[in-house]
């Protein structure tokens, strides 16, 4: 039997399980970076495993019983099955598995550095920023002040959450923060959220799929960024690596394994909210890196420094977290417009000019009393009378339109 | 695959239940409690339009729905 849950629900609990594995992904890591020295071999060797795992997942995933497939069934109501990918996702894919192994590289290189996890893991999430920045430039929906105030909110309580002393900052640190890691990270977002709303054979993108194309394209280029590394220094690491990888294949395995999954949930929860929001949603991973941390140096791994002072800050920073990711939460209102038109008018182009306003989730048209239904999501309904409904009423043709406001939502997962 | 929206209008009393029982159907996708000319919009997913009568007709059953409305989507967008 099919459950229905509700929209608002199923987002949290995709983000929020994505997370919690990428926290738990995080402690391997480090346990991985105190046995691989070089975060090249480390990138390449997480992608070449990453390929193999993705492959042998999504294949079992693919068997079908009583002609849906176990992936349907389990993570991913939209997989059909293992497939090549298709001419239209490529330039996408190529885009995002740039973006994963930029990420990837500096992820590494930073993790080798400091060694621990809770500290590295929150400088990553400055991506919300760049996340936001880049919607208010590119996407339909412009950010509100809310969303604003609470992505900032989100970042430094990530960075409090992050300051440690004795692991000392240093410059070149930093710049791969800000210039190799979050760009990185914010490319991979944003690509792999446009390959999830793309129809594939008239059928929504699929999360599996997506995933095991973004690997091996990943894979790909990080290959051609160590042969261009190797033909410039005149070395030869690349041999290295694959021997790597054979050597500490159970440890990157299982990390391919988590990665794997941790990716199928943020994937689909993308495909349900915006960029910045899911990534917002996405940084408790912070909150669930700290017990992990402190798993790990129970096991000799160095870790949370015990300074009471330290340890407060550390606490006012996931407040914060918390704070930004619950108001990002409760500040959505959605609503249908039905609108009727006059006869004369052109639905097509009426339809276009609809779509083309701000905050025009999905337009349909319709057979039935009224010719278009509306879905909208705003922020406040005050930016959705302003932006929205003024908007329509400059649309000539339009006879009458019906804001229904959606006080509560259910849907199939 | 044809999609339709169910426009519902409700009876006064309590609708915690009617939507309970309209959760478990299967052709529904998406139940939308909203405020306005209508009380509940229902998003349904059929295969043939045979189908969506049996849909429409077990939705109009439920104890505390006083008249619903469909319309077929012909064409959508969306993001």
């Amino acid at each position: 039997m099919k459950i229905k849950i509700r929209r608002k629900y199923l987002f949290f609990t995709l983000a929020i399980s994505s997370a919690l594995i990428a926290a738990l992904i995080a402690g391997i890591d480090t346990i991985a970076t105190k046995e691989i020295s070089d975060p090249g071999v480390l990138t390449l060797s997480c992608f070449i495993l990453g390929v193999f795992v993705s492959f042998l997942i999504a294949s079992i995933l693919s068997i079908k019983i009583k002609g849906k497939t176990i992936g349907a069934m389990s993570i991913d109501p939209n997989f059909n099955g293992i497939r090549l990918f298709k001419k239209q996702e490529i330039i996408y894919l190529i885009i995002t598995g740039f973006g994963n192994a930029l990420f990837t590289l500096g992820y590494f290189y930073l993790l080798k550095d400091i060694g621990d996890a809770s500290v590295v893991l929150p400088f990553t999430q400055v991506t919300i920023l760049y996340l936001v920045i880049f919607e208010s430039i590119a996407e339909k929906d412009t950010p509100t002040l809310i969303e604003v105030q609470s992505a900032i909110i989100v970042t430094f309580g990530a960075i409090l959450g992050s300051i440690s002393l004795g692991n000392g900052l240093s410059p070149v640190n930093l710049a791969v923060v800000f210039f190799v890691i979050n760009p990185g990270w914010m490319i991979f977002t944003i690509y792999q959220r446009k390959l999830k709303l793309l129809k594939i054979d008239n059928k929504t993108n699929d999360a599996v799929n997506i995933r095991v194309w973004n690997v091996f394209f990943a894979m790909i280029i990080s290959i051609l960024f160590i042969l261009i590394i190797d033909l410039y220094n005149g070395t030869n690491s690349i041999i290295n690596c694959f021997k790597q990888t054979i050597n500490y294949a159970w440890i990157m395995g299982i990390i391919a394994f988590g990665t794997f999954f941790n990716f199928i949930f943020y994937i689909r929860a993308l495909g349900i909210g915006k960029a910045s929001v899911t990534q917002a949603v996405k940084s408790s991973v912070i909150i669930f890196s700290i017990p992990v941390t402190i798993v790990l140096s129970l096991f000799g791994y160095e870790g949370l420094g015990s300074d009471p002072i330290l340890l407060l800050i550390k606490f006012i920073g996931v407040v914060l977290i918390m704070l930004g990711i619950s108001t990002f939460a409760l500040t959505l209102t959605k609503a249908y417009i039905f609108i009727k038109i006059k006869p004369g008018y052109d639905l097509e182009e009426t339809m276009e000019k609809i779509w083309n306003i701000k905050g025009v989730n999905r337009v349909c048209a319709v057979a039935g009393p009224y010719d278009f239904m509306v879905k909208v999501r705003t922020r406040t309904l005050v930016k959705g009378y302003e932006r929205i409904l003024s908007k329509i009423q400059e649309i000539p043709g339009i006879k009458e339109y019906k804001w229904q406001s959606v006080l509560k939502e259910w849907e199939d997962i | 695959m044809i999609n339709a929206y169910i426009l519902l209008n409700m009876k006064p009393g309590d609708t915690d239940k009617p939507i309970a029982e309209m959760r478990k159907l299967k052709n529904v996708e998406k139940i939308s409690v909203v405020a306005g000319e209508y009380d509940i919009v229902v998003r349904v997913k059929v295969s043939s339009l045979d189908i969506l009568l049996k849909v429409t007709n077990k939705i109009q059953m439920i104890d505390g729905v006083e008249k619903t409305t469909t319309s077929i989507i012909e064409k959508e967008i969306a993001l």
